[in-house]
């Protein structure tokens, strides 16, 4: 894995932690450990499933697609309307009958990558 | 009380009244209700006794079958007996009182529904629903309906171009489910009116036209047991149900070989039913489900009980416009707590905490069930017809449902969940799991006991077998009142609406035979 990816990735693991509900506090913790509560494994699989959908798609690809802007703190602000516009365009991901916005799909392809590394 | 058993009359009685009602269920009994204490001598005929009997259910015994495309054919023989309730008061003895009205897209031509559009407008029927409502003792349907305003329960943020909206549904008591004595009361005071006489045990089983053909002169009426007897009046409105309307006009051939008010081969067509799809899920499957991104009530859509005013997600007309869709709704239930033991459990929990933290949600938001309800296209070959082979111990033809869906229907329902799916989405509101597959759909459906379509609404007789008063073209003193005069059958649970269009009935029969008061 690039350092460019790994480093975008880190950005989306801490992007999936940054909530409305969380306190301040919350976000200045290590990436890996507020990402403790998904499931490594779960994440793997989805992921892997829309790498199949997608095949030739890479970390840095990827990254550069959910991030282009590089890490920032409108990170999760830039995905959640990734993902509205993928919605309101039909750029669906279905995963065992849930339907999700490319974004995310390509976020936990990333994330498996990630995995993978 | 004038109730009396046909059974114990002298056969060959002859019963006589300004009016007869053939059907004593809810529409029937709505009818006679309206009529009661007024100039009119009204004779409901009803099949039934006063409470459900075996041998008299049995008569509704017939054959039917689901059939679609790209599914297999799905046998429901037990369906026209066991949806519906022959004795006084109709199915309104297991109905479970939910009530909503069609929704004003459901009244509109629409070009690509064919056979689409009512002889009125939502707007135009609202009246009569707001005396329905009253009639039910439930609150009006309409902007200002008390649970849409009620602060505590908060909408969806459903973006509104999407045309998803919050449509109310509420719940009488007048139903043998809900408050025993106040449906005995609905369905028995109105005897009490020295102008109402109820015949219990009388089953019509022939609408005997004129030799011309162009009026009923009188109707044969059959006992179990032997007797039977005749009926006459001026007027006559059959009340026997979505099945049984078409039923006993299709038998009723003495004049018309092809029965009363069928010249143009409509009765019996269009049956439209409305069905529930949702799929089960366990610990290794999904089953269909909504996740919610908020935290804070649902109580809107899930009710903290049974039977209590709430609402489903309905699709207006302009997203049906803009999908070339029919009506649709998604009804949410709370599924229980969702498990994570396994790895299929572990992945929805994922998706369910990636969604939420894009969604700018707290926690993991809700897990809710979901099941959704489709427009069943009106369509000619969804029909009832007569089984000559097969009659009942009356002698009545038994009936064949062939319950026929179309590949509009399925597109409809397929481009409708997506949008459902997306408009939740792209609203930041949740996620759609809907895991069925086309090939599913019969299979996983559960059929409601509504009946609807087979003796439509039109001004033009070449295309509905009644006018937009009900009145059965060709035939001058014949109506019919219940769901098998809806040209389209929406969504809603169609008790309110038939009792909306009896009551506008009643008002048109008072004036027409110098009844008003």
């Amino acid at each position: 894995m690039t350092l460019l990816a790994r480093r975008d990735l880190l950005a989306a693991l801490l992007a999936l932690t940054v909530s409305a509900s969380l306190p301040t506090a919350a976000r200045a913790v290590e990436p890996a450990v507020a990402f403790d509560d998904l499931d490594r494994a779960a994440i793997e699989r989805i992921g892997k499933a829309w790498l199949e959908q997608n095949p030739g798609a890479n970390a840095k690809a990827l990254a550069m697609r959910l991030f282009p802007g590089g890490p920032n703190v409108g990170t999760l602000a830039d995905l959640r309307r990734r993902a509205a516009s993928d919605f309101r365009q039909g750029a669906v991901f279905i995963h065992r009958g849930w339907r999700l916005s490319q974004t995310e799909g390509a976020l936990f392809g990333l994330l498996a990558l990630g995995s993978a590394a | 009380m004038a109730f009396i058993d046909a059974r114990a009359l002298p056969d060959a009685s002859r019963i006589e009244a300004d009016l007869i009602i053939v059907g004593g269920g809810l529409a029937g009994i709505a009818l006679a209700r309206e009529l009661a204490g007024g100039s009119l001598k009204v004779a409901l005929l009803e099949s039934g006794g006063r409470e459900i009997d075996m041998d008299n259910q049995a008569l509704y015994a017939g054959s039917a079958t689901v059939r679609a495309p790209d599914n297999a054919d799905r046998p429901l023989n037990d369906y026209p007996a066991q949806s519906r309730i022959r004795a006084l008061g109709g199915s309104g003895h297991v109905w479970g009182g939910k009530c909503a009205p069609l929704d004003p897209a459901d009244f509109v031509q629409r070009d690509w529904a064919p056979h689409s559009g009512w002889p009125m407008s939502r707007e135009q029927l609202q009246p009569f629903y707001d005396r329905a409502c009253d009639l039910l003792g439930i609150p009006r349907f309409g902007p200002d309906t008390p649970v849409l305003r009620d602060p505590a329960r908060k909408p969806l943020d459903l973006d509104p171009q999407d045309g998803f909206f919050p449509a109310p549904r509420y719940f009488s008591k007048i139903s043998g489910g809900a408050d025993r004595a106040a449906f005995d009361a609905f369905r028995t005071d109105f005897a009490n009116a020295p102008n109402i006489t109820v015949y219990l045990h009388a089953n019509v089983t022939q609408v005997r036209l004129a030799q011309k053909g162009d009026k009923v002169e009188g109707l044969d009426v059959a006992c179990l047991g032997g007797k039977r007897h005749t009926a006459r009046a001026r007027t006559y409105v059959l009340a026997t149900g979505g099945i049984e309307n078409a039923r006993l006009m299709l038998a009723s051939n003495t004049v018309h070989p092809e029965g009363v008010g069928n010249r143009y081969d409509l009765v019996g067509r269009f049956f439209q039913g409305h069905v529930t799809y949702a799929m089960d899920g366990d610990a290794e499957t999904e089953g269909s489900a909504v996740h919610v991104a908020r935290a804070g009530s649902m109580a809107l859509y899930v009710p903290p009980g049974r039977a209590q005013p709430h609402c489903v997600i309905g699709s207006g007309l302009t997203g049906q416009t803009r999908m070339k869709t029919g009506n649709f709704t998604l009804t949410l239930y709370n599924g229980g707590p969702p498990g994570s033991g396994t790895p299929t459990q572990a992945e929805t929990r994922v998706i369910r905490q990636a969604a939420t933290r894009l969604d700018a949600g707290k926690d993991e938001g809700q897990l809710l069930g979901c099941f959704a309800m489709t427009e069943h296209f009106p369509n000619p070959d969804s029909r009832i017809t007569l089984d000559m082979a097969d009659l009942d111990p009356l002698g009545m033809p038994r009936i064949k449902l062939d319950w026929v869906y179309s590949k509009a229907d399925w597109d409809s329902f397929e481009r409708t969940t997506a949008a459902i799916g997306d408009a939740l989405g792209a609203s930041g509101q949740g996620r759609l799991c809907w895991p069925v597959q086309r090939t599913d759909y019969v299979a996983i459906s559960s059929a409601s006991r509504h009946h609807m379509g087979t003796t439509r609404m039109h001004a033009d007789p070449k295309q509905g077998v009644v006018d937009a008063d009900c009145r059965v073209h060709g035939a001058a003193n014949l109506y019919v009142a219940g769901s098998s005069v809806f040209p389209t059958s929406g969504i809603a649970n169609p008790t309110l609406t038939l009792l909306a269009l009896t009551l506008r009935l009643a008002d048109h029969l008072k004036l027409k035979m110098g009844a008003a008061r």
